[in-house]
C-alpha cells in the first residue's frame, strides 16, 4: 500500500529500482563499469537517447506522442555535419551548424505541432508521416553515412570542463530544465491536456498551444540528439536516428510515465533510457549471443512493464 | 443595465434545430433559474454564453456591448464561470492543481508559488468545511474522491476565478442537503456581491428556494421569463412541458408476489456492512439515505462490477457467485447507471451500436443482421420516446435525458428479470421521469423486480414499494406502507449520521 501509494507520488520509483539492479548486475559483469571514464562514456553513450526520451515525454504528457522524434534525430545530423563539412571546418561554420541544427528541430516540431493541434490530424499518423518526409530529407541531403567533422567537436563532447565530463555538464543542464518546465504554468496546463482535453478546453487552458508547444520542445530535444550524435560519432548518417523514435517511447513508459496522459515525468524517462542502454551493456559483458540481444532487451522490458501494471493493481485493489 | 443579454440565440447540429429564438437576460444581483425538459436547448445556451459553442444566429451582450466568445478563454477573461453538468476536472491531478488551473499562483521568474497554490487551495476549502468530508485537502488526488465531492471541487473551481457571471448546470445533482445548503450559501453570497448567476436544475423546490426570477425552455425556445414570486410549480411545469399533466405526486401500489427473486444475506465489502434484504417478484425496492452511504456500492457489488468479501446473494434460490457483469447478465440481472458519461454511454459510438451492446454481448453466433437487431430494439425506443436524427449518429450528440434513454433501452432489450437501477434519473427532465416510472410499473407486473437508488427522494418514495435506509454501508432503517414519508427518512438517515440509532424502527414486509 505504502509502496503503491508512493509509485503514484513518484512514478519513477521502479524505473530507479531497476536501474539500480541492472547497475550491480553490470558491475558484477564488469568490475570496471563504476570507474569513472567508463561511467562518463556510458553517459556520452545513453545520452542521445535520454535526450530524445525527455522531449517524448513532453508529448506523452499531453497524450499525443511524437513518432517522428527519431528522424529529425538524422536529419539534424546530417546537416549539421553538411554544414561544417561545406564551410571547411571553421569555427564560425560549428556555431552556425549547431544553430541551424536547433532551428531545425525547432521548426520541425512546431511544423508536427501544427498539424496535430491545429490541423487535427490524429497524432500516430501525423508524426508517423511527418517523421517518413523528416528522414527522405535526410537521406536527399547525404545519401550515406560520411563526411567529417573536425576533432575539437568531439574532442569537445568527450572531454571535460573543470573536471566535469562535458556530457555530464550537458544532462545535468537538461534535468535543470525540465525543473524549471516543471515549475511553470505550462507544465501544468500540458497536464490538464493529458489528462481530460475537453475539460482542460473548458477550463480555459490553451490547449492547441500547450500541444504546440510539447511537440515544440520535443523537436528541440531531437535536435539536440542529433548534436550529440555529431559529437559523438564525428560524421553525418542519415539513418542514425531512426531506432531513437521507438525506443524513446519505450524509454518513457519504462520511466513511469502513462501514455494516456497527464502522469510521469523526465526523471523516469531518463532512467527508462539508461535502463535501455544499461540491458545492452549487460547483454555485451555477459559474452550472451548478439543475436539475443533484441529478444532479452524485450523480455526485460516486458517484465519491467508487468511490474508496473501489477503496482497499479495493487493499488486500486 | 442587464448585465448579461442574450437574444434570438439560434443554433443547429446537422439535422437537429437545438436554438432557435433562445433569450436571456440576466440582471446584478440576481440569481436566475433556467429550467425547461432535457434537450430544450439550455445546455446548448449555457455552452453558447460560456464560449465553448459559437451560435450560428443572435446576439450576446455584456453590460451592453455586443461581445462573441473565440473560445472558453475568452469568455473566461471576460468573466464568466461555469460550473459544467459533466464537471471539468482532471482525474489524475490533485484538488489544489484542479481549483486553480490555469490561474496558478505565480512567485519568482513567473514560476508556479507550490505554498501558495497549496495555500489558497486550503482557504476555499474552508468555505465548504463539515460538508466536504476530512480526507479532502489540497494535495488529494481528484480521481480518489467521491462524485459529491467532486462537485464541491467543481463549484471552488468556478468560484476561484472570481466570476461576474455565473452558470450553475446542474450544481447541486449529486449533493445531499447540507451540501447543497452549503452551496445555495455561496450563490447567496455572489449575489450580494452584485453578481449575477444562472442556476439550472431539474429540482423545482431549488429554484423556489433560490432564484428570483425564473426562464423556461420549451423545444429550443424560451417560454416563459418571471419573477419567482408571479410563479407556481404548476405553472412552470405547465410551461416546461406544453399541455396539462396530472400532478407529479403519484402513488400506486404494486402486488409483489411472494417468490423472492434475489435474496442477500450478511453482505460485507469495503463499503458494505452486513447488509441483507429479500426483493420479491414484482417488487420496487428503494434504496435510500444520504449520499455514498453504500447504495451504488450494493448495485455495483451485485452486479459483479465490485467485489463482495462476505455474505451470501441468491437468485430464485441458487446461489450466484457475481464474478463479473456478464455473469450477472446470464442470471437476467441487468444494471442502469445515472453516471452515464462514466460507466453508460460510448460516447463516440453510433447511438445504434450503443442500444445493441447487451443483445449482442448475449448473442452466442458469429454474426447478426443489423436488421434484426433494429426490430428488436425499436419497440424499447419508441416506448422511451427516444429522440435523435439518426441511429448512425454519435450518442454524444444526444441530450443527458436521451442519453439516458438510450442506455435504459438498451438493458431493457435484453429483458432482464432483476433490473438494478442506480440513480437512473439523475439530470432527467419530468416528462422522461414519466416516462421511466410507467414503463417501471408496466416491468414490475410483468414479474420484473427492481433494485432503485435514488438521489431524488420524493422519487424513491412514491416509486419504492419498500425503502431500505443506509449510512455508512449498513441497512438503518426499513421503510414501508404508511412509514414512506420524506419526515421517517429524514429522521432515519440523519438520526443514525449523527451516530444515534434510527428513531424509525425497522418494520417487516
Amino acid at each position: 500500500m505504502n509502496l503503491a501509494l508512493s509509485t503514484r507520488r513518484r512514478p519513477y520509483l521502479l524505473a530507479l529500482a531497476v536501474f539500480l539492479l541492472l547497475c550491480v548486475i553490470n558491475t558484477i559483469l564488469q568490475p570496471s563499469f563504476l570507474r569513472f571514464g567508463v561511467a562518463a562514456s556510458n553517459v556520452a553513450a545513453f545520452l542521445p537517447m535520454a535526450l530524445v526520451a525527455i522531449g517524448q515525454t513532453y508529448v506523452v504528457l499531453a497524450s499525443d506522442i511524437d513518432l517522428s522524434a527519431g528522424t529529425i534525430v538524422s536529419l539534424v545530423n546530417v546537416v549539421v555535419v553538411s554544414i561544417i563539412d561545406g564551410m571547411g571546418g571553421s569555427g564560425v561554420s560549428i556555431a552556425l551548424g549547431f544553430a541551424v541544427g536547433l532551428a531545425l528541430g525547432i521548426a520541425a516540431g512546431l511544423f508536427n505541432g501544427l498539424c496535430v493541434a491545429v490541423l487535427r490530424f490524429q497524432p500516430i499518423v501525423a508524426t508517423f508521416a511527418s517523421g517518413i518526409v523528416f528522414a527522405g530529407i535526410a537521406l536527399w541531403i547525404l545519401p550515406e553515412a560520411g563526411k567529417q567533422v573536425p576533432p575539437v567537436v568531439y574532442e569537445a563532447y568527450s572531454g571535460a570542463l573543470l573536471g566535469v565530463p562535458t556530457v555530464v555538464l550537458i544532462l545535468l543542464a537538461v534535468i535543470g530544465f525540465a525543473q524549471f518546465v516543471a515549475r511553470s504554468p505550462f507544465y501544468y496546463a500540458l497536464r490538464a491536456t493529458g489528462g481530460n482535453m475537453q475539460a482542460a478546453y473548458q477550463s480555459g487552458v490553451p490547449v492547441a498551444r500547450v500541444r504546440i508547444g510539447a511537440y515544440t520542445i520535443s523537436g528541440l530535444f531531437s535536435a539536440l540528439a542529433g548534436l550529440a550524435l555529431v559529437g559523438e560519432t564525428a560524421s553525418g548518417d542519415p539513418l542514425i536516428g531512426g531506432a531513437l523514435t521507438l525506443s524513446s517511447v519505450t524509454a518513457v513508459v519504462l520511466g513511469g510515465t502513462a501514455l494516456k496522459g497527464c502522469i510521469g515525468g523526465v526523471a523516469g524517462s531518463i532512467l527508462g533510457a539508461f535502463i535501455l542502454g544499461l540491458i545492452n551493456n549487460v547483454i555485451f559483458f555477459a559474452q550472451l549471443p548478439f543475436e539475443w540481444q533484441g529478444l532479452i532487451q524485450g523480455l526485460i522490458i516486458l517484465a519491467a512493464l508487468a511490474g508496473g501494471v501489477v503496482m497499479a493493481r495493487g493499488k486500486n485493489g | 443595465m442587464p448585465i448579461l443579454e442574450a437574444s434570438g440565440v439560434r443554433k443547429q447540429f446537422g439535422g437537429v434545430v437545438a436554438l432557435d429564438g433562445a433569450h436571456l437576460t440576466l440582471e446584478p444581483h440576481e440569481v436566475h433559474a433556467l429550467v425547461g425538459s432535457n434537450g430544450c436547448g439550455k445546455s446548448t445556451l449555457c455552452k453558447i454564453i460560456a464560449g465553448s459553442l459559437a451560435a450560428d444566429e443572435g446576439r450576446l451582450e455584456l453590460d451592453g456591448r455586443e461581445v462573441s466568445f473565440a473560445g472558453p478563454r475568452e469568455a473566461a477573461a471576460a468573466g464568466i464561470g461555469v460550473f459544467y453538468q459533466d464537471l471539468s476536472l482532471i482525474p489524475e491531478m490533485t484538488v489544489a492543481e484542479n481549483v486553480y488551473l490555469g490561474r496558478e499562483p505565480r512567485g519568482a521568474g513567473g514560476l508556479v508559488d507550490r505554498v501558495a497554490l497549496r495555500d489558497a487551495t486550503a482557504r476555499a476549502l474552508a468555505q465548504f468545511r463539515g460538508v466536504l468530508g476530512a480526507d479532502v485537502h489540497a494535495e488529494a488526488r481528484v480521481a480518489d474522491l467521491s462524485a459529491d465531492q467532486c462537485q464541491l471541487i467543481e463549484v471552488l473551481k468556478v468560484l476561484a476565478a472570481d466570476p461576474r457571471v455565473v452558470i450553475f448546470d446542474e450544481a447541486t445533482a449529486a449533493l445531499d442537503r447540507n451540501q447543497v445548503g452549503a452551496v445555495f450559501t455561496r450563490i447567496r453570497a455572489l449575489k450580494e456581491q452584485g453578481r449575477a448567476v444562472i442556476f439550472i436544475t431539474h429540482r423545482m423546490d431549488e429554484v423556489f428556494e433560490l432564484a428570483d426570477r425564473v426562464t423556461v425552455m420549451r423545444n429550443g425556445r424560451t417560454v416563459l421569463t418571471a419573477p419567482i414570486a408571479a410563479t407556481s410549480r404548476d405553472a412552470l411545469v405547465q410551461a416546461m412541458v406544453g399541455e396539462a399533466i396530472a400532478g407529479a405526486a403519484r402513488d400506486r401500489r404494486h402486488e409483489p408476489a411472494e417468490t423472492v427473486a434475489l435474496e442477500a444475506q450478511g453482505l460485507g465489502s469495503a463499503k458494505l456492512d452486513n447488509v441483507s434484504f429479500a426483493l420479491r417478484r414484482g417488487e420496487i425496492l428503494g434504496l435510500g439515505g444520504l449520499h455514498g452511504q453504500g447504495q451504488s456500492d450494493l448495485l455495483r457489488a451485485l452486479f459483479g462490477v465490485l467485489p463482495i468479501v462476505r455474505g451470501t446473494v441468491r437468485v430464485d434460490g441458487h446461489p450466484l457467485a457475481p464474478s463479473g457483469p456478464r455473469a450477472a447478465m446470464r442470471r437476467s440481472i441487468a444494471y442502469v447507471s445515472g453516471d452515464r458519461a462514466r460507466f453508460g454511454v460510448l460516447a463516440i459510438r453510433p447511438i445504434f451500436e450503443n442500444l445493441v451492446l447487451s443483445l449482442l454481448a448475449r448473442e452466442r453466433r458469429w454474426a447478426v443482421a443489423r436488421k434484426k437487431l433494429e426490430g428488436v430494439i425499436t419497440p424499447f425506443v419508441e416506448r422511451l420516446k427516444l429522440k435523435f436524427s439518426s441511429l448512425q449518429a454519435p450518442v454524444s450528440e444526444l441530450s443527458g435525458g436521451n442519453q439516458q434513454k438510450v442506455v435504459i433501452a438498451r438493458w431493457l432489450a435484453v429483458v432482464p428479470s432483476i433490473l438494478l437501477l442506480d440513480d437512473p434519473t439523475k439530470g432527467i427532465d419530468i416528462q422522461t421521469k414519466q416516462d421511466l416510472y410507467a414503463t417501471m410499473d408496466q416491468l414490475c407486473s410483468q414479474g420484473v423486480s427492481i433494485l432503485l437508488h435514488s438521489s431524488d427522494d420524493e422519487e424513491l418514495l412514491a416509486v419504492a414499494d419498500r425503502v431500505l435506509v443506509f449510512n455508512g454501508g449498513r441497512v438503518v432503517a426499513e421503510l414501508s406502507g404508511e412509514q414512506r414519508t420524506r419526515v421517517a427518512l429524514y429522521q432515519a438517515a440523519y438520526a443514525s449520521a449523527r451516530g444515534a440509532p434510527a428513531e424509525v424502527t425497522a418494520a417487516s414486509p
